[in-house]
Protein backbone atom coordinates (compact mmCIF):
# COMPACT_ATOMS: atom_id res chain seq x y z
CA UNK A 1 0.00 0.00 0.00
CA UNK A 2 1.40 3.58 -0.70
CA UNK A 3 1.52 6.06 1.55
CA UNK A 4 -0.57 9.25 0.76
CA UNK A 5 0.28 13.16 1.56
CA UNK A 6 -1.47 12.38 5.07
CA UNK A 7 0.39 9.52 6.09
CA UNK A 8 3.87 11.28 5.23
CA UNK A 9 2.69 13.99 7.19
CA UNK A 10 2.53 11.16 10.20
CA UNK A 11 5.78 9.82 9.12
CA UNK A 12 7.29 13.02 9.55
CA UNK A 13 5.21 13.88 12.71
CA UNK A 14 6.70 10.31 14.14
CA UNK A 15 9.76 11.18 13.34
CA UNK A 16 9.54 14.45 15.30
CA UNK A 17 8.51 12.75 18.02
CA UNK A 18 11.13 10.10 17.85
CA UNK A 19 13.51 13.04 17.87
CA UNK A 20 12.22 14.95 20.95
CA UNK A 21 12.20 12.01 22.96
CA UNK A 22 16.06 11.45 22.19
CA UNK A 23 16.48 15.05 22.88
CA UNK A 24 15.02 14.65 26.13
CA UNK A 25 16.25 11.35 27.10
CA UNK A 26 20.10 12.95 26.50
CA UNK A 27 19.44 16.12 28.59
CA UNK A 28 17.88 13.77 31.19
CA UNK A 29 21.32 11.71 30.72
CA UNK A 30 22.83 15.19 31.31
CA UNK A 31 21.46 15.92 34.29
CA UNK A 32 22.43 12.78 36.28
CA UNK A 33 25.22 11.76 37.99
CA UNK A 34 28.20 11.47 34.73
CA UNK A 35 29.81 8.95 36.48
CA UNK A 36 26.65 6.74 37.29
CA UNK A 37 25.45 6.86 33.53
CA UNK A 38 28.29 6.12 31.54
CA UNK A 39 27.08 3.75 29.31
CA UNK A 40 29.26 1.51 27.36
CA UNK A 41 31.53 2.69 24.68
CA UNK A 42 30.87 0.17 22.43
CA UNK A 43 27.16 0.58 23.26
CA UNK A 44 27.94 4.39 21.95
CA UNK A 45 29.90 3.87 18.99
CA UNK A 46 26.67 1.90 17.61
CA UNK A 47 24.12 4.01 18.81
CA UNK A 48 25.93 7.01 17.10
CA UNK A 49 26.62 4.65 13.34
CA UNK A 50 22.94 4.36 13.32
CA UNK A 51 22.00 7.91 13.76
CA UNK A 52 24.90 8.67 11.11
CA UNK A 53 23.32 5.93 9.01
CA UNK A 54 19.49 7.31 9.71
CA UNK A 55 21.01 10.78 8.43
CA UNK A 56 22.84 9.75 5.71
CA UNK A 57 19.32 8.23 4.38
CA UNK A 58 17.34 11.55 5.19
CA UNK A 59 20.27 13.44 3.06
CA UNK A 60 19.23 11.23 0.04
CA UNK A 61 15.91 11.37 0.49
CA UNK A 62 15.90 14.73 0.03
CA UNK A 63 18.29 14.95 -2.48
CA UNK A 64 16.32 12.62 -4.40
CA UNK A 65 12.66 14.99 -3.60
CA UNK A 66 14.61 17.75 -4.58
CA UNK A 67 15.62 16.29 -7.69
CA UNK A 68 11.35 15.25 -8.22
CA UNK B 1 34.93 28.96 77.05
CA UNK B 2 33.05 25.88 78.10
CA UNK B 3 34.31 24.19 81.55
CA UNK B 4 34.82 20.40 81.05
CA UNK B 5 35.25 17.49 83.69
CA UNK B 6 37.63 14.59 82.23
CA UNK B 7 38.82 11.64 83.89
CA UNK B 8 42.28 9.46 82.85
CA UNK B 9 43.42 6.84 85.01
CA UNK B 10 41.23 7.74 87.48
CA UNK B 11 42.46 11.10 87.95
CA UNK B 12 39.99 13.69 87.38
CA UNK B 13 41.11 16.82 85.41
CA UNK B 14 39.11 20.14 84.99
CA UNK B 15 39.80 21.61 81.22
CA UNK B 16 38.44 24.00 79.34
CA UNK B 17 37.25 23.90 75.71
CA UNK B 18 35.43 26.42 73.04
CA UNK B 19 31.97 26.29 73.31
CA UNK B 20 30.26 23.30 71.55
CA UNK B 21 33.05 21.52 71.69
CA UNK B 22 32.87 19.71 75.06
CA UNK B 23 31.52 16.40 73.61
CA UNK B 24 34.90 15.56 71.19
CA UNK B 25 36.54 16.45 74.13
CA UNK B 26 34.98 14.02 76.16
CA UNK B 27 35.18 11.53 73.68
CA UNK B 28 38.78 12.11 72.85
CA UNK B 29 39.39 11.62 76.77
CA UNK B 30 38.06 8.98 76.33
CA UNK B 31 40.20 7.36 73.62
CA UNK B 32 42.90 8.26 75.73
CA UNK B 33 41.76 6.67 79.17
CA UNK B 34 40.87 3.78 77.46
CA UNK B 35 44.34 3.30 76.27
CA UNK B 36 46.27 3.94 79.35
CA UNK B 37 43.73 1.46 80.52
CA UNK B 38 45.18 -1.12 78.68
CA UNK B 39 49.15 -0.22 79.35
CA UNK B 40 50.77 -2.68 82.17
CA UNK B 41 51.49 -1.38 85.45
CA UNK B 42 54.21 1.07 86.29
CA UNK B 43 53.58 4.36 87.56
CA UNK B 44 50.59 6.97 86.19
CA UNK B 45 53.31 8.83 84.43
CA UNK B 46 54.69 6.22 83.22
CA UNK B 47 51.27 4.26 82.16
CA UNK B 48 50.30 7.92 80.06
CA UNK B 49 53.73 8.03 78.79
CA UNK B 50 53.65 4.29 77.47
CA UNK B 51 49.47 5.59 76.12
CA UNK B 52 50.91 8.74 74.19
CA UNK B 53 53.74 6.30 72.41
CA UNK B 54 50.72 4.00 71.42
CA UNK B 55 48.39 6.59 70.34
CA UNK B 56 51.24 8.21 68.34
CA UNK B 57 52.09 5.21 66.93
CA UNK B 58 48.00 4.62 65.54
CA UNK B 59 48.15 8.24 64.17
CA UNK B 60 51.96 7.46 62.11
CA UNK B 61 50.36 4.36 60.91
CA UNK B 62 46.79 6.02 59.76
CA UNK B 63 48.67 8.81 58.05
CA UNK B 64 50.81 6.26 56.15
CA UNK B 65 47.56 4.19 54.89
CA UNK B 66 46.38 7.55 53.76
CA UNK B 67 49.34 8.55 51.88
CA UNK B 68 49.59 4.94 50.11
CA UNK B 69 45.54 5.09 49.19
CA UNK B 70 46.68 8.37 48.21
CA UNK B 71 47.71 7.61 44.64
CA UNK B 72 44.89 5.07 44.24
CA UNK B 73 42.46 7.73 44.72
CA UNK B 74 44.42 9.96 42.40
CA UNK B 75 44.24 7.46 39.70
CA UNK B 76 40.91 6.53 40.10
CA UNK B 77 39.84 9.98 40.05
CA UNK B 78 41.59 10.37 36.65
CA UNK B 79 39.73 7.46 35.63
CA UNK B 80 36.56 9.09 36.81
CA UNK B 81 37.17 12.17 35.32
CA UNK B 82 37.96 10.28 31.82
CA UNK B 83 35.04 8.18 31.81
CA UNK B 84 32.77 11.50 32.40
CA UNK B 85 35.17 13.52 29.80
CA UNK B 86 34.00 10.68 27.35
CA UNK B 87 30.69 10.66 28.36
CA UNK B 88 30.13 14.26 27.59
CA UNK B 89 31.85 14.08 24.13
CA UNK B 90 29.62 11.40 23.37
CA UNK B 91 26.34 12.91 24.18
CA UNK B 92 27.67 15.91 22.64
CA UNK B 93 27.90 13.76 19.19
CA UNK B 94 24.90 12.14 19.63
CA UNK B 95 23.11 15.62 20.68
CA UNK B 96 24.63 16.69 17.27
CA UNK B 97 23.43 14.08 15.52
CA UNK B 98 19.76 15.20 16.72
CA UNK B 99 20.26 18.49 15.73
CA UNK B 100 21.71 17.45 12.07
CA UNK B 101 18.79 15.47 12.00
CA UNK B 102 16.03 17.97 12.90
CA UNK B 103 17.55 20.40 10.30
CA UNK B 104 17.42 17.92 7.42
CA UNK B 105 13.80 17.09 8.65
CA UNK B 106 13.21 20.39 8.33
CA UNK B 107 14.42 20.51 4.71
CA UNK B 108 12.48 17.86 4.07
CA UNK B 109 9.10 19.46 5.65
CA UNK B 110 10.45 22.68 3.27
CA UNK B 111 11.05 20.20 0.25
CA UNK B 112 7.51 18.44 0.74
CA UNK B 113 5.80 21.51 1.44
CA UNK B 114 7.23 23.50 -1.83
CA UNK B 115 5.62 20.52 -4.44
CA UNK B 116 2.93 18.78 -2.52
CA UNK B 117 1.04 16.69 -5.32
CA UNK B 118 4.31 15.79 -6.63
CA UNK B 119 5.73 14.21 -3.20
CA UNK B 120 2.20 12.38 -3.36
CA UNK B 121 2.18 11.11 -6.50
CA UNK B 122 5.30 11.21 -8.22
CA UNK B 123 7.50 9.50 -5.69
CA UNK B 124 5.54 7.07 -3.64
CA UNK B 125 8.88 5.25 -2.98
CA UNK B 126 9.71 8.57 -0.93
CA UNK B 127 7.06 8.03 1.11
CA UNK B 128 7.61 4.72 2.15
CA UNK B 129 11.58 5.44 2.89
CA UNK B 130 10.11 8.01 5.11
CA UNK B 131 7.70 5.65 7.11
CA UNK B 132 11.33 3.24 7.28
CA UNK B 133 12.91 5.62 8.63
CA UNK B 134 10.50 7.17 11.42
CA UNK B 135 10.63 3.32 12.39
CA UNK B 136 14.01 3.23 12.46
CA UNK B 137 14.34 6.61 14.42
CA UNK B 138 11.68 5.66 16.72
CA UNK B 139 13.91 2.75 18.01
CA UNK B 140 16.92 4.70 18.23
CA UNK B 141 14.62 6.46 20.66
CA UNK B 142 13.64 3.89 22.62
CA UNK B 143 17.63 2.57 22.59
CA UNK B 144 18.73 6.03 23.82
CA UNK B 145 16.32 5.88 26.38
CA UNK B 146 16.88 2.63 27.41
CA UNK B 147 20.75 3.78 28.02
CA UNK B 148 22.11 2.73 31.93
Amino acid sequence: MELDLDESSLAIGRIERALSRIEKALTDRANRTPAAVAAPAADQSTLKAEVAAVIGELDLLIAEAKRG
Amino acid sequence: MADVKLTIAGRPYDVHCADGQEAQLIQLASVVDEKVRTMPGGTEVRQLLFAALMLADETQEARSKVEKAEPQSDSLRAAVALAESREAAARDELRDAVAREQAVLRELETVRQAAPAAAASANPSHDRALLQIADRIETLAAKVEQLP
